[in-house]
């Protein structure tokens, strides 16, 4: 009798093939899009969409081709805050056209695949009853054809806008193996450190994931009138964070209600408050982007010998 | 072996009886919901794929209630009717299921006799059409004698909606309008229980 592994064809369906045509596809797509870069944090209400949608803003003000993917697909809602929402989407010659918002920012979210804002992602089966058991593959798929079907075009930098859950990083890792770099972010909260630990954790030792650095969203508000900033936490627990598992901090970003302003109207804060705080912490979140980057250009070049 | 017949869908799920032509054993393929949801969100087509894949594929075949995408760009007809073969149906065994029906000069695809698009978003979608459709045609449904329920009362309960479906099968292929002991004891015969 055979066992399985006496198995040498699946009959024809060349399951493998398709798997790999898959990927090549994949691959393909993405060799004109410069660097990847999930935005992620385990814990949710953080502020990751937020700091996505800013941080695309200023790179396209710097020159930048930028498209921000959204991966988050139960709570979508980088649609709504970049003022795409609403958009038909249309076939191109090799895939789906993104949306674009007045900054040429692409984007894509499966809230362009929904027939109005309140509809909840429900997904298509014979029965929902033990939908446990494949949910969490459909959405996989989906962010993988987000990836593979869009058609970016040139672009420098893809945000990709993680869900929380410390798991959703090695997930996007199994689909994008060559993912530039992570954006962890986090909020002061004793418990908020809990599980971005865990998080920073996966992505250092057991993915091996550049970490570009820590952000630290809400640590103070910041009075209008005085402009003097109180901070909203106990201080210092992200310091230790960073410490702990040697990753820079790289900005602190103060709560400002005109964030969540910005969010709801669909433009991005950054465009329209140039001289706050939070532009100036979110600036230099894009300039130690860029120098990360750049410098892993430059290893790569040394470990390669210039041949990419 | 050679396919012999498909049943289903139901609740989900489907069989697919393969035959020997030689020596007259059976085999069932059995599916359940959560499988045939796993092999779609792979994105692969059981039976190999006849045309590319349209993008997002499995995103717009797999949302419950997904907007229309728009042409941006004039297809030509050939390759209009290229795509449209292509996603026709959802199921990611079709391929498979059309192979196995081997003679395509008696064989019409389900999809073919009756609208793929009837709304119905099984991904066994052709194939099984036409057992419903058997189904439907089936006139009316064998009465069980209280004999024959004591009977099957006695039969483990995980297995026993299994068994009763497949004595209702064997009185309906037969043309029974009541299943009796005698019936129970015929189809255990025929399905080896």
């Amino acid at each position: 009798m055979k066992s399985y592994h006496d198995i040498t064809s699946d009959g024809g369906s060349n399951v493998v093939g398709q798997i790999t045509e898959q990927v090549d596809r994949l691959n393909a797509r993405l060799s004109s899009v410069g660097h990847c870069i999930a935005i992620m944090s385990g814990k949710g209400g953080v502020g990751k969409s937020s700091v996505a949608v800013n941080l695309a803003s200023i790179l396209a003000a710097s020159e930048f081709r930028v498209g921000i993917m959204d991966a988050d697909l139960n709570g979508a809602s980088i649609a709504k805050m970049t003022g795409v929402h609403g958009q038909k989407l249309q076939y191109g010659a090799s895939g789906i056209l993104p949306a674009v918002n007045v900054e040429g920012i692409k984007i894509m979210s499966i809230d362009l695949f929904l027939p109005d804002e309140k509809a909840p992602v429900m997904w298509d089966a014979p029965t929902q009853k033990d939908a446990f058991t494949w949910r969490a593959m459909v959405e996989m798929g989906a962010i993988r054809e987000f990836l593979t079907d869009t058609e970016w075009g040139e672009l420098d930098y893809l945000l990709i806008d993680l869900p929380p859950g410390t798991d959703k990083l090695p997930n996007l890792v199994d689909v994008l193996p060559r993912l530039s770099g992570t954006l962890i972010v986090t909020i002061p909260s004793k418990v908020s450190q809990f599980v971005v630990g865990k998080s920073i954790q996966m992505a250092t030792d057991l993915l091996e994931t550049p970490v570009i650095g820590l952000i630290e969203n809400m640590y103070a508000f910041v009075d209008p009138v005085t402009g003097h900033e109180v901070p909203l936490y106990p201080t210092g627990h992200v310091d230790r964070l960073a410490e702990t598992y040697d990753v820079p901090l790289l900005a602190r970003i103060p709560f400002d209600p005109h964030l969540a302003e910005a969010g709801d109207e669909g433009y991005s804060y950054v465009s329209r408050h140039p001289a706050s705080l939070a532009t100036k912490a979110y600036n230099i979140i894009s300039e130690q982007v860029q120098l990360f980057v750049r410098s892993s250009f430059v290893e790569r070049s040394v470990d390669t010998g210039g041949n990419h | 072996m050679k396919l012999t017949e498909t049943r289903g869908p139901d609740r989900g799920s489907m069989a697919v009886l393969f035959g020997c032509p030689s020596c007259g054993n059976e085999i069932a393929m059995l599916t359940n919901a959560m499988e045939t949801q796993m092999v779609r969100s792979l994105g692969v087509k059981i039976g190999g794929r006849s045309s590319a894949a349209k993008p997002m594929e499995m995103l717009q075949d797999s949302l419950a209630t997904p907007v229309t995408v728009e042409a941006a760009v004039v297809v030509d007809e050939e390759e209009e009717a290229s795509v449209a073969e292509g996603s026709a149906s959802k199921c990611p065994f079709t391929g498979m299921v059309e192979e196995a029906y081997a003679e395509p000069e008696t064989f019409v695809h389900p999809t073919e006799k009756s609208s793929s698009a009837s709304g119905s978003k099984c991904p066994f979608t052709g194939a099984v059409e036409e057992a419903v459709q058997k189904q439907t045609a089936t006139p009316a449904e064998p009465i069980w004698t209280p004999e024959a329920e004591a009977r099957i009362e006695r039969i483990p309960a995980f297995v026993r909606p299994m068994v009763k479906k497949g004595v209702e099968q064997h009185a309906r292929e037969k043309g029974y309008a009541e299943i009796t002991a005698d019936v129970m004891s015929e189809a255990r015969g025929v399905f080896g229980m």
